[in-house]
């Protein structure tokens, strides 16, 4: 497996473990912070498809392992965010941490409303459930927009003690 | 190289490849991977349940000895009345069981009560879920009915070396057959949505038609121990209300459960002494 792959997923397992705690925390007041677009940015902006995409894969196994999802729901959802977040980032000063920001919390509003609407059960009312995931998605993105700075400083500063730099990799595939 | 327009599709087309082949691989494979990472994380997860538990020592070790005192003497009360209650309990289980051995019934399997800490809550709302210090290593079962002091808590849903997941009765994934206290006929609950900064909710279907209830005087809901996975009467929350459903057979309506299940840090599995397809 290539080095910045393994770099970034001990960065993701660094979040997950993170966001794990801060959940157990807000559990308290039943809230629940859901930063999957965080997984993703960096790795769709910074890194070539090959490196992010599997970056991205194993950070959403990594949540569907402890997830009564069925193994791959998150990892895929991952995946596709990646390839869409690949794909428009010639277009942006990707190196800007604040594009970085706005692309995460974009990708994470995505993934978290495909969620939504895959663990959404029929029996459950829905305007209830909708409600709740409102909550749940506003103390996620304000979560995400606070970490997010912190957390591509953390990867990129491990890809370069890693020795990778993410100028290395192109904006488009060639 | 590729022309441009291939160029952008290929993120998209390789998403797919890769989505046939996951669909490919067999499901031993996933579920050792699934286990692997789940592994992966649970010792740090652990210790830092461990590091939580040393905070709250030594928080505790800022109390004055006034209150030490005032909190030991309050125990000393609660222990004389818990032994008269296991007095209590002593006789009424001779009793049952010289009943038992009169009518020669046999006798219902029993639960070991095993303790054990919380390492994770995560109330989404998506799912509702705790993880707890202790798995296969102290004999946890897959399918364990799980209590606390105010009642159930939920039912163990994965069990890894030495940690385990729970479904609490709060994820609305989670049926249980109950029933209105002081009454026999069973209820199906499950758990509902969980608003965000309040009590959890569950659902009721199939209540008898002559069970009244409201807000102001709602009513206790308890396990039926039908379906042999909960022991009988343990308390899974308040009928806060009740209303004829649709078909007009049965009601319908809503249980309010204890906010104190959303700050639990400690829980009791009750690990079947025989296994629950031996019976």
């Amino acid at each position: 497996m290539k080095r910045p792959v393994l770099v970034l997923t001990a960065a993701s397992l660094l979040l997950a473990l993170i966001l794990g705690q801060i959940n157990h925390h807000l559990g308290a007041w039943q809230l629940h912070a859901w930063c999957g677009g965080l997984f993703v940015a960096f790795a769709g902006l910074r890194l070539g498809y090959g490196a992010g995409a599997a970056v991205s894969f194993i950070a959403g196994l990594l949540l569907d392992a402890g997830a009564p999802v069925p193994f791959g729901t998150q990892g895929f959802l991952f995946l596709a965010a990646h390839a869409f977040v690949f794909t428009i980032r010639a277009r942006a000063p990707r190196e800007e941490t604040v594009v970085g920001v706005v692309v995460a919390l974009i990708t994470n509003l995505g993934l978290f409303l495909a969620m939504g609407f895959l663990r959404i059960d029929p029996a459950v009312a829905p305007a209830g459930f909708w409600t709740r995931g409102f909550a749940d998605l506003l103390v996620s993105q304000l979560l995400l927009a606070l970490l997010a700075p912190w957390f591509f400083a953390v990867q990129q500063r491990m890809l370069e003690l890693g020795g990778a730099n993410t100028r290395d990799f192109p904006r488009r595939l060639t | 190289m590729f022309p441009q327009r291939f160029d952008q599709a290929k993120p998209f087309v390789t998403l797919g490849l890769a989505l046939i082949a996951w669909l490919l691989v067999p499901t031993a494979l996933k579920r050792m991977t699934r286990a692997t990472f789940f592994e992966l994380q649970a010792p740090v997860e652990t210790a830092a349940s461990y590091v939580r538990d040393v905070q709250d020592f030594w928080a505790l070790k800022t109390r004055s000895k006034e209150e030490l005192i005032e909190a030991g003497r309050d125990l000393a009360r609660l222990n004389a009345a818990y032994e008269v209650r296991l007095q209590r309990d002593a006789a009424l289980r001779n009793e049952i069981e010289r009943l038992e051995s009169i009518l020669k019934l046999p006798a219902p399997a029993g639960y070991r009560a095993e303790p054990a800490r919380v390492v994770r809550r995560d109330f989404s709302s998506w799912w509702q879920q705790l993880v707890i210090r202790k798995g296969r290593n102290h004999g946890i079962t897959e399918g364990s009915p799980v209590i606390y002091s105010g009642g159930v808590v939920g039912r163990v849903r994965e069990v890894r070396a030495y940690t385990a997941i729970i479904d609490l009765i709060s994820n609305p994934g989670v049926r249980i057959a109950a029933a209105a206290e002081g009454d026999t006929r069973p209820i199906s609950y499950q758990g509902g949505v969980n608003p965000a900064f309040g009590p959890a909710f569950g659902t009721v279907e199939y209540v008898p038609l002559d069970v009244f209830v409201s807000t102001g005087t709602p009513r206790r809901l308890v396990t039926s121990g039908l379906g042999g996975v909960f022991p009988p009467n343990l308390t899974i929350g308040y009928m806060t209300r009740v209303e004829p459903s649709t078909d007009g057979l049965f009601k319908s309506g809503d249980v309010r459960l204890d906010p104190a299940l959303a700050d639990l840090n400690e829980v009791t599995v009750l690990v079947p002494e025989i296994e629950p397809e031996a019976r």
